[in-house]
């Protein structure tokens, strides 16, 4: 066979692959958009149809309409945000130390923090709430946030310390040089350097706290403190009859802003998640 | 072309420093890397500290620099103890090797940002900026941003970003090395330039011995942490004080000849190992008297051993004939490089650049003993 040919057919063999890929994870999507445009009666039809026979735009309509629902996406707002920065606030000082200082065991420190992610906050579910409830703080988005805060750390600081580590030294000891402390050095040089890595990083966590299920399903009950992925889950137990396409609706309305967010900002996410692995 | 005055135009007033550096040690863990260094760098003075690398000369230049901590000894810059003084208060600047100039800024705020963080009046920066541009004459490039640019501009602009703060020392650290040679030869004629205008006190870090010799007005020859000998380029060069020295300075490097001393009716000799005996010229016979009958090492530079000379220099004493077979012959054009064995030993001579004798034949040179060097073969000092 021709080197052309045979590059042809590696091509194939990757689009098909592709294709395969992403009709594994697209699928359950199709599904869901699917379901969230059907009559309650069509729910449980029994052949497959993508498409329904009487499709509607009803269900979204009563998702909306639901008081709690815009509470919901501001509760699920709050949290994703308010974790994501106070994880930044954490991460950056401990990637910059990770990347400026040598110290004793530093490899184990960085290898520590990335077995910590490891764990799934399902393993510590129930040590978790019974921690969380002595010390006052289930029911509340302080004490929810603190814990997206722990979760999302140890990876905002891999990543930060991936872009730092992109920010020569001599760029801070010429500053040092110059008249900055260390501290107005990391200000006036460092930070601004690094700015777009800050943002794709906050960004990345930002979207993971919107999708995060767990933790406030174990901490928060109030339903007037729930963000929207244990909201609409709750859709479920809320309307009498048959809710699926309900819930389904709110689910699409709920991954909406997570997918705009990212398609807009996707280069920037693309580079957080690639920093350090490329030489640039 | 370089026109030299400080920006400020108080060049007259400006003090120059004499930094002072007193048994230095550095260590990392417990790996020692500067092993009791001492040197004074006079006022104004023009200091290259050079070696091979790993030889400490940058950690040396970053402890001044208050880059990096001092694990023992002292530095003093004008009477002054700077061990513990952070690098923004030493009134030092330093040129990297990577430029270092902050990418998000315009050449016209990387010149200004020392000025700006010392709280200078901003018509002072401006002013001082526009200077320092002209004297640099990248006034052109002031609104670019550092990637926009040339890795020659960006070496000025880091040099410009140095000359604006009006520093008491200039450090420089291997400021040369990521240029390429033709652009690497011009900004060391700039860099001389306008130390001979501006004459203030300066530490120059380099591996490159050519860029020692042609900036220094004198030199630390570094090794392994500590000094080998410090002195003039012409002393470094004329009267190197051990073999590394006389080997680390000079291009071709010196031709080192293991060979025996001896005692021959009216004179000295010295005689390469399987090779004939060379005459030690009377000037220099009675500072080897004492190693007659013991085995030295002989080193004789390339230039040293040449056809180039006149009827005069000829008819001097020194000048012992030598004929050598050419195994290798590489013309320079302005002379020629002959590889030829004498005894055991390959040496490199620098012969006239007009003829380039072909492989094989044999050439007549003439040794010139006058500037030869005997080394202790085990210690490797100068004899």
């Amino acid at each position: 066979m021709t080197t052309i040919g045979r590059t042809r057919l590696a091509d194939i063999g990757t689009y098909v692959a592709f294709g395969v890929i992403c009709l594994f994870f697209a699928g359950p999507l199709l599904w869901l958009v699917s379901l969230s445009i059907r009559t309650s009666a069509e729910i449980y039809v029994s052949n497959i149809n993508l498409w329904p026979k009487n499709s509607t735009l009803e269900n979204y309509a009563s998702a909306l309409n639901n008081p709690l629902f815009p509470i919901y996406l501001w509760n699920g707002l709050k949290l994703a945000v308010g974790g994501a920065f106070g994880a930044m606030l954490f991460a950056a000082p401990a990637a910059y130390a990770l990347s400026r200082f040598r110290f004793r065991n530093q490899q184990l420190t960085m290898i520590g923090l990335l077995a910590v992610q490891m764990i799934s906050p399902l393993v510590i579910m129930v040590p978790l709430y019974r921690y969380m409830d002595r010390v006052g703080l289930t029911d509340s988005h302080v004490g929810a946030m603190m814990i997206y805060i722990a979760v999302a750390a140890p990876l905002f600081t891999w990543m930060l310390k991936g872009f730092l580590d992109g920010v020569p030294q001599s760029l801070e000891e010429a500053a040092m040089i110059d008249g900055c402390t260390r501290f107005g050095a990391f200000m006036r040089i460092v930070l601004p350097l690094s700015l777009p890595g800050l943002t794709s990083a906050f960004v990345l966590n930002a979207i993971l706290g919107w999708s995060q299920f767990i933790i406030p399903f174990i901490l928060i009950s109030k339903p007037g403190l729930l963000p929207i992925a244990v909201g609409i889950f709750n859709f479920q137990g809320t309307y009498s009859q048959t809710s699926t396409q309900i819930l389904a609706a709110a689910s699409v309305i709920s991954i909406v802003p997570a997918v705009v967010v990212f398609l807009v900002l996707q280069r920037f996410i693309v580079g957080a998640l690639m920093s350090g692995a490329v030489k640039g | 072309m370089i026109t030299g005055q400080w920006p400020y135009g108080q060049s007259e007033e400006r003090a120059v420093a004499h930094v002072v550096v007193s048994q230095l040690y550095k260590k990392y863990g417990e790996l020692q890397v500067v092993h009791g260094v001492d040197f004074e760098i006079g006022d104004g003075e023009f200091m290259v500290l050079v070696g091979p690398s790993g030889c400490g000369k940058s950690t040396i230049l970053r402890m001044i620099a208050g880059l990096e901590g001092v694990t023992g000894g002292e530095i003093v810059i004008n009477d002054r103890m700077m061990n513990d003084v952070p690098p923004r208060d030493r009134d030092i600047a330093m040129v990297f090797q990577d430029y270092a100039l902050y990418p998000h800024m315009s050449v016209r705020q990387n010149l200004g940002f020392g000025l700006k963080m010392r709280n200078a009046p901003r018509a002072e920066v401006e002013a001082t900026v526009r200077k320092t541009a002209e004297t640099l004459q990248i006034e052109a490039l002031l609104d670019r941003k550092p990637k926009q640019l040339s890795g020659g501009q960006r070496q000025r602009v880091a040099i410009g970003r140095a000359i604006a703060r009006e520093p008491q020392v200039f450090l420089f650290d291997e400021p040369l090395s990521n240029l390429d040679a033709k652009l690497r030869v011009e900004m060391r004629t700039q860099i001389k330039r306008l130390h001979m205008s501006f004459k203030v006190t300066s530490i120059y870090v380099t591996h490159d011995q050519t860029e020692a010799m042609t900036l220094a007005d004198r030199i630390v020859v570094l090794r392994d942490g500590r000094i080998e000998q410090v002195g003039t380029p012409e002393e470094l060069y004329a009267r190197p004080a051990n073999r590394f020295v006389a080997g680390f300075i000079g291009s071709p490097t010196m031709n080192f000849i293991e060979a025996q001393v001896v005692e021959e009716g009216n004179g000295l000799r010295v005689v390469p190992v399987g090779g004939p005996p060379l005459a030690i010229p009377k000037s220099r016979a009675q500072r080897y008297q004492r190693h007659a009958g013991r085995p030295v090492i002989l080193g004789i530079r390339p230039e040293d051993v040449t056809n180039t000379w006149t009827e005069e220099s000829r008819a001097r004493e020194s000048a012992v004939p030598l004929d050598v077979a050419v195994e290798i012959s590489e013309p320079l054009g302005s002379d020629t490089l002959i590889f030829a064995r004498l005894g055991n030993a390959e040496i490199v001579c620098r012969a006239s650049g007009m003829s380039a004798p072909v492989s094989g034949s044999a050439i007549r040179l003439n040794a010139h003993m006058d500037r030869m060097h005997l080394f202790d073969p085990e210690s490797g000092m100068a004899l």
